[in-house]
C-alpha cells in the first residue's frame, strides 16, 4: 500500500517539475500570459457552464417574453407581425373569459382558481409542515424512518402522483377517501366525477373537485417544508430549551415564544417560496382532470394561470404567443408584488 | 438551602454501548449561603453534577437534597433553582426586559409584582439603562449579568453557575468575580459555580470542590487547600506557577532529594513524591546548594529554574536576593510547607 503512495508521490511530484518548467520557458519567452490568467478571466471560466444554461434557457425566453408582448398578430409559422401594441396584448389578455373574471356561463376564472390554491393551500401545508417538525424534533425512535416517509412526495413525479390522487378521490363509494369517509358515517362526496340519477354526467361542485387540488397541493409541498423546518430547529442551541425547562415554561408557550421566533428568518423564506411555488400550480390540474382543466360535466374551469399560459402556446392561432407572454408577464408582476409586500411585513416579523 | 448529595453517579452510555462515568459516587454536603466552586480539569464531571443539581440531567444513582427535600426525581422547574448557561443562553429575539420578564411570565404573579422584581433584578446586577436592547447589542459581561438577573428574578432557592466567566476577556473576567461574589453577599443565595480556573476558584469562593474523573478529591476552604492538599492531583491542579514535584527519599528522619539534605521529617522511611510550592522556597545560608539554570525577574519576584534530582524545579524569590548572572545560591524550605505523598496512592503523607 505504501509503495503505491510513494509512486503516486513520485508522479505528482515529476508533473510538478515539468509544470514549473514550462512555467519558466514562457516567462522567460515573454509568453507568461499563457500561464497567468487574471482572477477574472479564471472566474469566467469556472461561471461559464452555469451562465450559458442559464442564458439559453432562462435570461433568453425572459427578453423574448418583453418582446413578444409588444407584438401584435405574431405568426409564429412565417414569423412576421401585423404591428406593435403597448397594453394590446394585455387588455386581451385580461378581457378574455375565464381569465380575471368568471364568464356568465361559469363559477370560476383563472386567477381566482390561482389565488384559491394559493391562499388556502399555502398556510395550511406551512402550519401541518410546522407540527408535524416539531413533533418530528420531539421523537427519537423512528424519527428517521418518518423523516423519509414525509420526504417521499418530493422524490415521486407529481403526474404519478395525481394519477393516485384521481383515483383515490373516485366518487361513489369505491374510493378510497369516500370509504374512510364511511367509517365515520359520512356520505360519499362527489370528489372529481358526478352522474345524476340518470346516469348522465354532471360534474362534481366546484369546491368538491378544488378541494383534491388544495390537499394534493398542501401534502406534496409538505415534503420540503418538514426537511426546512426540521434542520433548523435541530440548529437552534439546546440551551435556549434548557433554559426555558429550568423556567417551567409550558410546551405551547415554547413553541411559540422561543421556537418560531428563532425560525422565523426559514418561515419567511419558506412563505416566500411556496407561494411562487403554489402560484406555479400545473401538473396536479392536468393529473387529477387531465387536459380540459376541469372535471367530466363540468360548467367551471379549473385552470390555473399557468395552464393558461400553455393553453396559448399549444394553440397555433396567430398572435397567441403574444398573449401567453402578456399573461406570464401578468403572473410574474403578481408574483413580485406580493413578494414586495412580504418583506415589507417581514422586517417587522422577522427576529434579527 | 443546604444542597445534600449522597453518592451521587452518572453514567453516560453512547450509541454503541460504551459507558463513560461522568460522575462517581459523589458525596458533599454544601452549607446554605455559600459561594461554591466546583473545580477541575475538563472533562472531570463539573458541569455534569451541576446539570444534576440544576435537573436537567437524571443521575444514573444516587439521591439529591435540597435541605431536607429529595429532589432527586423532581423536575427541574419544581427545584426553584437558576441556572446561568455558559454561553448564557439569553434569548437573541427578546430584548434584556423581556429575557428578565420570560420566567415570571410563568408564575402566577400579578404584572405590577413582575415589573418590580424585574426592575429590583437590574438594579441589583447595574444594567438598568440596557433594558431595551437585545442581547446581540450587549458586550459579553453585560450578557453575564442580564443572565444572572434572569436567572435570579424567580427569587430561585439556589444559583447554579456553569463556567460563567470563561467567555470573558481577563480584565472582565477579574471585574465580574468581584460581581459575583457581591450579588451572593447581597442575596444570601446558595451559590455553586463551576469552573476550571483555579485562580478564579480560589478567589470568590467559601468552599471549593475539586473533581477529577468524576472523583470527589478534596473539599475545603480554598486557602485550607492550598496549603493543606489531600493527594498529589489536588496539589498540581492548584497554584500558579504550579507546584514542584520530584522525587525524594527518607532515612533516618531526614529527607533527600538525589543526595541533598532538604530538611528533617517524621515519617517512616522510604520512597515519597515531595512537593514544594515555588514560593515556599526561600533564600537562605544554612540551606542546600543548588545550580541556576535560568532567572526570570517578574517585577516583585524572581523565578529561579535549578535541576533537583532530574526534575525541573522552579523557585519564587525575593528579586533582592539575587543578582543577575547569578549561577548558585543556597536554598531553605519553609517549616510545614513540603508536602510528601504516597508514591503509588498519590494520597498526602505529611506537611512539614
Amino acid at each position: 500500500m505504501s509503495k503505491i503512495k510513494d509512486a503516486f508521490w513520485a508522479v505528482r511530484n515529476w508533473f510538478k517539475k515539468i509544470n514549473s518548467k514550462i512555467t519558466d520557458f514562457l516567462v522567460n519567452h515573454k509568453m507568461g500570459f499563457l500561464v497567468h490568467w487574471p482572477d477574472w478571466f479564471k472566474a469566467l471560466i469556472f461561471l461559464a457552464p452555469a451562465l450559458i444554461l442559464l442564458s439559453i434557457f432562462i435570461f433568453y425566453p425572459i427578453v423574448n417574453a418583453f418582446k413578444l408582448v409588444i407584438y401584435e398578430g405574431y405568426n409564429q409559422t412565417d414569423n412576421t407581425i401585423t404591428g406593435y401594441t403597448v397594453f394590446g396584448n394585455f387588455i386581451t389578455v385580461l378581457n378574455e373569459d375565464n381569465f380575471l373574471l368568471p364568464s356568465s356561463h361559469t363559477q370560476s376564472s383563472v386567477m381566482i382558481n390561482t389565488l384559491i390554491i394559493v391562499l388556502i393551500s399555502v398556510p395550511i401545508s406551512i402550519l401541518l409542515s410546522l407540527l408535524i417538525a416539531v413533533a418530528l424534533n420531539s421523537i427519537k425512535p423512528l424519527r428517521n424512518f418518518f423523516q423519509t416517509i414525509y420526504f417521499l412526495p418530493y422524490v415521486t413525479n407529481s403526474i404519478a402522483i395525481g394519477l393516485v390522487f384521481a383515483y383515490m378521490f373516485k366518487s361513489g363509494d369505491s374510493g378510497l377517501i369516500n370509504r374512510m369517509l364511511g367509517w365515520f358515517g359520512i356520505d360519499p362526496i362527489a370528489w372529481v366525477s358526478n352522474w345524476n340519477n340518470n346516469g348522465v354526467i354532471i360534474g362534481p361542485t366546484f369546491w368538491a373537485a378544488m378541494s383534491v387540488l388544495i390537499i394534493y397541493g398542501v401534502w406534496q409541498a409538505m415534503a420540503f417544508k418538514i426537511m426546512v423546518f426540521l434542520t433548523s430547529i435541530q440548529g437552534i442551541d439546546k440551551q435556549y430549551y434548557q433554559a426555558a425547562e429550568i423556567d417551567g415554561t409550558p410546551k405551547r408557550r415554547i413553541f411559540s415564544k422561543i421556537t418560531i421566533p428563532l425560525i422565523s428568518p426559514m418561515i419567511f423564506y419558506i412563505i416566500i417560496t411556496s407561494m411562487i411555488g403554489a402560484f406555479k400550480t400545473y401538473e396536479s390540474v392536468i393529473a387529477i382532470f387531465g387536459d380540459s382543466g376541469a372535471p367530466a360535466g363540468a360548467t367551471y374551469t379549473l385552470k390555473t394561470i399557468v395552464f393558461y399560459i400553455y393553453d396559448y402556446l399549444n394553440n397555433s392561432t396567430p398572435g397567441n404567443l403574444s398573449l401567453a407572454a402578456a399573461s406570464s408577464i401578468i403572473l410574474f408582476a403578481f408574483i413580485l408584488v406580493l413578494t414586495l409586500i412580504q418583506m415589507q411585513i417581514s422586517k417587522k416579523r422577522v427576529h434579527y | 438551602m443546604e444542597i445534600r448529595l449522597e453518592h451521587l453517579t452518572k453514567i453516560f452510555t453512547d450509541k454503541s454501548g460504551i459507558e463513560t462515568t461522568a460522575v462517581n459516587d459523589l458525596d458533599i454536603v454544601i452549607e446554605s449561603g455559600k459561594l461554591i466552586a466546583l473545580l477541575g480539569p475538563s472533562g472531570c464531571g463539573k458541569s455534569t453534577t451541576l446539570f444534576m443539581i440544576a435537573g436537567l440531567h437524571k443521575p444514573t444513582e444516587g439521591k439529591i437534597f435540597f435541605g431536607d427535600d429529595e429532589v432527586t426525581k423532581l423536575a427541574p422547574e419544581k427545584r426553584g433553582i437558576g441556572l446561568v448557561f455558559q454561553n448564557y443562553a439569553l434569548y437573541p429575539h427578546m430584548t434584556v426586559r423581556q429575557n428578565i420578564m420570560f420566567p415570571l411570565e410563568n408564575l402566577r404573579i400579578k404584572r405590577e409584582d413582575a415589573i418590580a422584581r424585574m426592575n429590583e433584578m437590574a438594579a441589583l446586577v447595574n444594567i438598568k439603562e440596557l433594558l431595551d436592547r437585545k442581547p446581540a447589542q450587549l458586550s459579553g459581561g453585560q450578557q453575564q449579568r442580564v443572565a444572572i438577573a434572569r436567572a435570579l428574578v424567580k427569587k430561585p432557592r439556589v444559583l447554579l453557575l456553569d463556567e460563567p466567566l470563561s467567555n470573558l476577556d481577563a480584565r472582565l473576567r477579574l471585574q465580574m468575580r468581584e460581581e459575583i461574589k457581591r450579588i451572593q453577599r447581597e442575596t444570601q443565595i446558595t451559590t455553586i459555580f463551576v469552573t476550571h480556573d483555579q485562580e478564579e476558584a480560589m478567589s470568590i469562593s467559601d468552599q471549593m470542590v475539586v473533581l477529577n474523573f468524576g472523583v470527589k478529591q478534596q473539599v475545603d476552604a480554598p486557602q485550607e487547600m492550598y496549603n493543606n492538599p489531600d493527594n498529589i492531583f489536588v496539589a498540581k491542579f492548584l497554584g500558579n506557577p504550579p507546584i514542584n514535584i520530584f522525587k525524594g527519599k527518607v532515612k533516618n528522619n531526614t529527607l533527600y532529594a538525589g543526595k541533598t539534605p532538604i530538611g528533617p521529617v517524621e515519617v517512616q522511611d522510604g520512597q515519597y513524591d515531595v512537593g514544594v510550592r515555588p514560593e515556599d522556597f526561600r533564600v537562605d545560608d544554612k540551606g542546600f546548594d543548588v545550580n541556576i539554570t535560568e532567572i526570570f525577574h517578574i517585577g516583585r519576584d524572581t523565578l529561579i529554574h535549578f535541576d533537583e534530582s532530574g526534575t525541573d524545579t522552579r523557585a519564587l524569590v525575593d528579586s533582592d536576593s539575587i543578582l543577575p548572572g547569578q549561577t548558585k545560591v543556597k536554598l531553605s524550605v519553609k517549616k510545614g510547607k513540603i508536602h510528601l505523598f504516597d508514591e503509588t496512592s498519590g494520597l498526602v503523607v505529611g506537611h512539614v
